[in-house]
């Protein structure tokens, strides 16, 4: 049994004519895995971690998080989870240090265990030397990582992150991405959201995308790609006559398309690892020389245009 | 329960380290209390004192110490006998009243030790003064006498040495006069007792006994406000919804935040009464269980209100906007600004189906009248009431987010 079950969860808010912002969704979570609910705004993915947190009930369908569910049994699932808000929620004039006792307090440690966590989780989140600073007179990035070790205070089994890289630069972002990863790699539980695609594909080992509160796909980054049944994109200049080129390149062994856009060919091939050294070689043979190419895969960007119709924003 | 504590108590230090809610708490109701205090006539020490006198005793040293008295900087003597004493001390018309018993001249001229009596009124801080006024003129007189006649008796004494110079015989005069000098000056040459006149039943309290429990429930009330917006900032910011996914429960939390407010109140109380018992001469330690119940039930009925108030209120601004508003009518229809008495009895009545009024009935009878725990408890019961009230409607309204 998965360590996080979702069961057919419905939120609508303000019934029976308010938002219905999860619309049935059910997935899976293993023990030890980053799953990333993706989404554009509105998704609804706040809201499914508002009732897998316990603090909103569903309007319908149930969840269990380590086999306690979030409709019958939320104290028990408080104690297993460590949630991270979208929005920063900490005590702005109180100082980093005096945040982290206060939360672990909430979490129940006290003592010199209280003592050993707060400093543990203030040299994970690099906040060692500005303990004493009052929130307040933090950076975006530095609230961001205390918002965070809040919630990792308790050693949770599994942990929420919702959209913890909003609006920061990309060195923090860079440091609570391998944060992220380092304490999947000690074995907790993930569930992520975001709306970067690039954050999803990184981070994740499975993925959902969610759109207006239904979930549209689910699957690794793999599985989900050949949803688009696309294969690489490849274009490229040489430094003279194109069209002769993209002639004797449409003859390659696994190019599928070759069309002339502007002043480069586009290629469509399913696998560009075998097929870029055929391209050099042909155009060396037609004596014929690459300036420019470029490979795209095809990402989950393409693959929510594809499921939707719509591009999903960065 | 131990988590409700901890987070009141964060509650209670976040604020109190906050410098502007000292602005709130402690200089702006000092400020009102001595302001008001002196409008009432609180005793202002610009005027000199009006010091009634009972001279019992009428020998020399007395006469002369009531004449020493009038014309000292601080008092100005109105001599009273008898009934008229006890009257003027009654409607409380004199800052302090002294008793000179009989015998304190003869005491006086014996160089014993004399007894003074110094009568203080609960409608004034005067006393204070006018009683060490009396004791150091009275303590003046009392050691000059001493020290005229120990040298007296060392002439005495050293009358038959009739060779040497005068010098030898003032050193050896002064060296038998010392020790006795010494002597009566290390013994208190005046005592003085003081004791209380009471007011009189139904009698309207005037300066800071007035002003002091009125500004403290006034403000009380507006502190509410700071409290109040801790909770709507906490409830904005996200902190409140996030406190949910801890381990604390619903019922902690609403507790937590109301015991938090209680706390933030009590001390407030414990922080203006301090300096009203100190500084402006209320005395609120008359009885203090029945001062502790008056204490719990201002801060159970503004704590709930508080939690009330920020449970309905949307906004900051609406919520200062509202608890001004509420703060001020309250405070004013309970006679915190002018006493109740003074008013119809229509206001009285309304006034009275407020808890504060009931209290500050409460408090000020502790300070004026020396009421105990029997006469304070329907307060009590009215406050604790109101506050149970208060707190189901906010129980019921209480929100973690907009
Ligand atoms: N408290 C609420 N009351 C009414 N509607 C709400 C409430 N919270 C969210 N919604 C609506 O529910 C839908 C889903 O919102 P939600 O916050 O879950 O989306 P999200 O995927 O987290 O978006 P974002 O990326 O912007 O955080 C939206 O249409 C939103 O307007
Ligand atoms: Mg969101």
């Amino acid at each position: 049994m998965s360590i996080v079950e979702v069961k057919e969860l419905r939120k609508q808010y303000d019934p029976p004519k308010g938002v219905l912002a999860v619309d049935g969704v059910s997935f899976g979570i293993e023990q030890g895995e980053i799953f990333s609910l993706l989404g554009p705004n509105g998704a609804g993915k706040s809201t499914t971690i508002s009732m897998l947190s316990c603090l909103l009930k569903p309007t319908g369908g149930d969840a269990t998080v380590a086999g306690h569910s979030v409709v019958s049994d939320p104290q028990a699932v408080k104690e297993t989870i460590g949630v991270v808000p979208q929005d920063i929620a900490l005590y702005p004039d109180m100082s980093a240090r005096e945040n982290l006792v206060f939360w672990g307090r909430m979490y129940g440690l006290s003592g010199d265990e209280l003592k050993r966590r707060v400093d543990e989780v203030l040299e994970l989140i690099t906040l060692v030397d500005r303990q004493k600073d009052r929130v307040d007179k933090f950076s975006g990035g530095m609230k961001r990582r205390v918002n965070i070790g809040v919630a990792l205070l308790h050693k949770p089994k599994v942990l929420y992150l919702d959209e913890p890289t909003v609006g920061i630069d990309p060195q923090s972002r860079r440091s609570i991405l391998d944060g992220i990863l380092a304490l999947r790699d000690q074995g907790m539980t993930i569930l992520y959201t975001t709306h970067y695609m690039a954050e999803a594909q990184e981070l994740s080992d499975r993925i959902a995308i969610v759109d207006h509160g239904k979930m549209i796909a689910v699957g690794t980054h793999e599985e989900l790609v050949k949803i688009v049944g696309e294969g690489a994109r490849v274009s490229a200049r040489v430094d003279h006559y194109l069209e002769g080129m993209a002639e004797r390149w449409r003859e390659v062994k696994g190019v599928e398309k070759v069309e002339i856009e502007e002043d480069e060919a586009v290629l469509l091939t399913e696998d560009p690892n075998e097929v870029l050294p055929r391209l050099f070689e042909a155009a060396a043979t037609a004596g014929s020389r690459i300036t420019e190419i470029n490979v795209t895969e095809p990402n989950l960007e393409m693959v929510f245009l594809h499921l939707t119709g719509r591009a999903l924003r960065e | 329960m131990k988590l409700a504590a901890i987070l009141a108590r964060k509650d209670l230090l976040e604020t109190l380290r906050d410098k502007l809610s000292f602005v709130f708490i402690l200089l702006m109701p000092l400020a009102f209390t001595l302001f008001f205090g002196l409008l009432f006539g609180g005793g202002g020490n610009t005027d000199k004192l009006p010091l009634a006198v009972w001279d019992a005793d009428g020998g020399a040293a007395a006469k002369q110490l009531v004449a020493d008295l009038d014309k000292s900087s601080v008092v100005h003597v109105v001599v009273k006998q008898g009934d008229e004493f006890e009257t003027w001390m009654a409607d409380e018309r004199a800052a302090a009243g002294l008793l000179v018993p009989k015998g304190y001249s003869a005491a006086v001229a014996s160089g014993e030790q004399a007894d003074l009596t110094i009568v203080s009124t609960q409608g004034s801080n005067g006393a204070a003064t006018a009683a060490s006024a009396v004791r150091s003129l009275a303590g003046e007189q009392v050691t000059v006498e001493l020290a005229s006649r120990a040298a007296a008796e060392a002439i005495w004494t050293t009358r038959s040495m009739r060779s040497g110079s005068q010098e030898t015989v003032v050193v050896q005069s002064a060296a038998e006069a010392r020790p006795v000098v010494a002597a009566a000056l290390a013994r208190p040459a005046v005592s003085t007792r003081v004791v209380e006149a009471g007011a009189a039943a139904g009698q309207t309290p005037s300066g800071f006994i007035l002003s002091s429990p009125g500004m403290l429930v006034n403000f009380i009330l507006f502190s509410l406000m700071t409290a109040g917006i801790a909770l709507i900032i906490e409830r904005q910011n996200g902190t409140l919804q996030r406190l949910m996914t801890t381990r604390l429960r619903r019922w902690e939390l609403i507790g937590g935040k109301a015991a938090g407010m209680f706390l933030l109140t009590f001390v407030q109380q414990i922080l203006l009464m301090g300096v009203a018992q100190l500084f402006f001469g209320v005395d609120y330690l008359r009885d203090p269980v029945a001062l502790f119940l008056m204490m719990v039930s201002l801060s159970l009925v503004a704590s709930t209100l508080g939690l009330l108030l920020a449970s309905v209120m949307k906004s900051e601004q609406a919520l200062i906007a509202t608890t001004v508003l509420v703060s001020m009518a309250v405070a004013a229809m309970s006679g915190a600004w002018f006493p109740l008495e003074i008013t119809g009895p229509t206001f009285q009545t309304v006034g009275h189906l407020l808890p504060t009024a009931w209290i500050l009935d409460g408090l000020r009878g502790i300070v004026v009248r020396g009421f105990d725990v029997s006469d304070v408890l329907p307060a009590f019961g009215v406050s604790v009431a109101w506050a149970a009230g208060f707190f189901v409607l906010a129980v019921w309204r209480f929100r973690l987010s907009d």
